[in-house]
């Protein structure tokens, strides 16, 4: 039965990782931008969450629309004002742009909010129900809802609306969208802003579960990174299956081979991903390859 | 010409003897410790304690040896947290600055690196940063450390369950897997076997990991009376956590590390509550001290200074540096290094830290880990019985 167990806690942590990852596989696929400060936004928000729950008492889900929106003006200023200039460089240059803004982003916090490890207990920590033998705290379950419904709503957005389908066709077909009147500019504006909105929903659902500081950033963002490949770029259900398959593949190794192998054994899947089927397991073609 | 040419040698040959009564009446320590990166917290406290210890030194006069009185300076050089940064810097302290009396770093890891090139240019090295038995097996004669070795840290605790009611038998071990908390557990297995404990799960997690489910889950299927975790304050708050979690009810939890920070109780309020913790130190020790008078003036002299308690890692900085101090003042001397490796072998004096010696290694004997609790939200020292505060509470109520 104990096996059902690290099943579920593998879901319920694959959740959490589709979260993380989503926001990054959407720039990625869409802008050809690979946010390496990624991990760092999603640190904005947890300290926001943190903060907002020390000092004034609230409860962190509620400051996840909060969350949100502060990461996505930032992300949109960001983006707009800054990565655009290089949109169209070579990739080499993004990746140091990037590289950059999250050494400032980890330092300017490790300067500000200092170095300490941070966490937030709640009055309902630790609450779960039991079924059997199988215990579901509910913390983890809520975290898993939201990360369904953050992706469902992303998938809505991208498909029902214009805004949405003007992201997609803007990846698809950078000229094409532009005969249209699509302004380049404002959508990659737009994708960079909500993607930095959802790691900011991300990092805020952080001090929950772990205890999180600056120095954390890099293993977010390589998390963020995994799901990706796993998933397919720029697929919203690619991040939330790449979410889950590696949330799950890190509780199942580390019962069958052990807790320290857990990261050799899932880098090891993502390099077998990339051999096997590089687009991902459900991207069809990576969107920017369309392009010319 | 040549009469003035014989007066300008001579004139320099005794500017050369005569430099060193010019120059001036300062000892300089050197230190390469952790101001910023994952170990930027701890850094800066052993800073703190070091800059505390030169005020009050310098405030008295410095450093007395015969007659005179020296002023003492630490020059600091930032190691990023990083052990082969911090070796370089050290070497460059001994061999640019000309620096040969190096107050340690912070970090099994950078000690182990930097104590190699202080052996190597024949500097000395005291530290009150690192306890991982490794550093004390190379044969080296010049590294001196006031912290009670990984391998002892939960002997204390073991020994102190060990005959309560209802009576422990079992032991869950986990550990993350870097030099250090390996070491804690190695000893926590031995010192558990010593004590006539069973050990039902032995097992380490990479160091940092966000998430530990599986491990607790798979400890609960064990039911250990006793839970021991070796690690760092991060995997600390999340095995506490997830224990509650997953509803993990061992009589009694133990850290290595964890719990005698501030950022333990702040982080986990009320389910931080019975944790013990294993204390290099706590300010409620009634020791004497030489430089400070006692622990209890140290800790005082530290709140106004800083306006924050003190914790064990400052109080570590302090003691090695007023160590280092104690042993240049026996040795008359603060350049003969050989004199003052004697002073350092042969010192025994109680201090803030405890009562200190050493062997020939280098390694402290007979200061013992004392056993902290979180009781109603604060720490208090339950153990050696001679010096606590109050008793320990056992067993660990269930979470609800």
């Amino acid at each position: 039965m104990i096996i059902v167990q690290i099943l579920i806690n593998g879901l319920l942590l694959g959740g959490f990782y589709a979260v993380i990852g989503v926001g990054f596989s959407l720039i990625w696929g869409v802008t050809n931008i690979i946010n390496l400060a990624h991990g760092a936004m999603a640190l904005l928000g947890a300290y926001i969450t943190f903060f907002l729950f020390q000092e004034y008492g609230i409860d962190p889900f509620l400051s996840l629309p909060f969350s949100f929106l502060c990461l996505f003006i930032f992300g949109y200023i960001l983006q707009r004002f800054l990565l655009n200039l290089v949109v169209r460089a070579q990739i080499f240059m993004l990746l140091i742009l990037t590289f950059g803004i999250e050494i400032f982003l980890v330092n300017f916090m490790t300067t500000f909010f200092s170095a300490d490890f941070r966490s937030i207990t709640p009055e309902y920590a630790g609450t779960s129900f039991v079924i059997g033998d199988i215990v579901i705290p509910y913390i983890r379950l809520a975290v898993f809802a939201i990360c369904i419904f953050v992706t469902f709503l992303l998938s809505l957005f991208l498909n029902k609306t214009w805004h949405g389908k003007a992201i997609k066709a803007t990846s698809l077909d950078l000229d094409a969208a532009m005969m249209v009147g699509i302004s380049p500019a404002k959508i990659y504006a737009l994708t960079f802003a909500i993607a930095s909105g959802i790691a900011g929903v991300a990092g805020s659902l952080l001090p929950l579960t772990q205890a999180f500081s600056p120095s954390i950033a890099g293993s977010l963002t390589l998390r963020a990174f995994t799901v990706s490949i796993l998933g397919g770029l720029g697929r919203v259900e690619g991040a939330l299956i790449g979410g889950i398959l590696l949330g799950i593949a890190e509780t199942l190794s580390s019962y069958f081979i052990g807790e320290s192998y857990k990261n050799a054994i899932t880098l090891g899947i993502m390099v077998l991903v990339l051999v096997i089927k590089p687009t991902g397991l459900l991207g069809k073609k990576y969107f920017a390859e369309v392009k010319h | 010409m040549k009469r003035l040419g014989f007066m300008i040698v001579i004139l320099s040959l005794i500017c050369l003897l005569a430099a060193p009564l010019f120059a001036a009446d300062v000892i300089k320590f050197g230190a390469a410790i952790s101001l910023t990166g994952k170990l930027a917290k701890e850094g800066n406290l052993v800073k703190m304690g070091y800059e505390l210890w030169k005020e009050t030194v310098n405030k008295k006069g410095g450093i007395k040896i015969g007659n005179k009185y020296y002023k003492v300076d630490i020059k600091y050089y930032d190691d990023e947290s990083d052990p082969n940064r911090a070796a370089k810097l050290v070497e460059k302290l001994i061999t640019e600055d000309g620096i040969k009396l190096i107050l340690g770093p912070y970090g099994s890891e950078s000690v182990f690196s930097t104590s190699a090139i202080a052996e190597k240019y024949g500097a000395l090295m005291v530290q009150g940063g690192a306890g991982a038995d490794k550093l004390y097996t190379r044969g080296f004669k010049n590294l001196f450390g006031v912290y009670t070795v990984a391998t002892e840290y939960m002997d204390d605790t073991l020994k102190m369950l060990q005959n309560k009611t209802p009576k422990p038998n079992t032991v869950a071990i986990v550990y993350s897997n870097d030099i250090f908390s390996t070491q804690v557990a190695q000893g926590a297995k031995a010192s558990a076997q010593k004590y006539g404990y069973k050990v039902v799960y032995y097992k380490d997690y990479p160091k940092g990991t966000q998430d530990l489910s599986t491990v607790i889950v798979e400890i609960k299927a064990k039911n250990p009376d006793i839970l021991i975790g070796c690690g760092h304050f991060q995997d600390t708050v999340v095995i506490v956590k997830q224990s509650k979690d997953y509803k993990l009810n061992p009589k009694a939890i133990a850290f290595s590390v964890g719990p005698t920070l501030p950022d333990f109780v702040t982080a986990l309020k009320g389910d931080a509550e019975y944790v013990f913790g294993s204390a290099q130190w706590t300010p409620v020790l009634k020791y004497k001290d030489p430089v400070f008078g006692s622990n209890a003036n140290f800790v005082k002299a530290f709140k106004s200074k800083f306006r924050v308690e003190p914790n064990y890692h400052a109080a570590g900085g302090t003691t090695a540096a007023i160590i280092f101090q104690r042993a240049i003042e026996k040795a008359g001397s603060f350049t003969d290094i050989n004199k003052i490796r004697q002073a350092l072998l042969s010192f025994n004096e109680e201090t803030l830290f405890g009562k200190i010696r050493f062997d020939s290694t280098g390694k402290v004997v007979g200061k013992g880990m004392p056993v902290i609790q979180i009781l109603k939200g604060t720490q208090r020292t339950v153990y050696p019985d001679n010096v606590a505060e109050t008793k320990p509470v056992y067993p660990k109520p269930a979470w609800r």
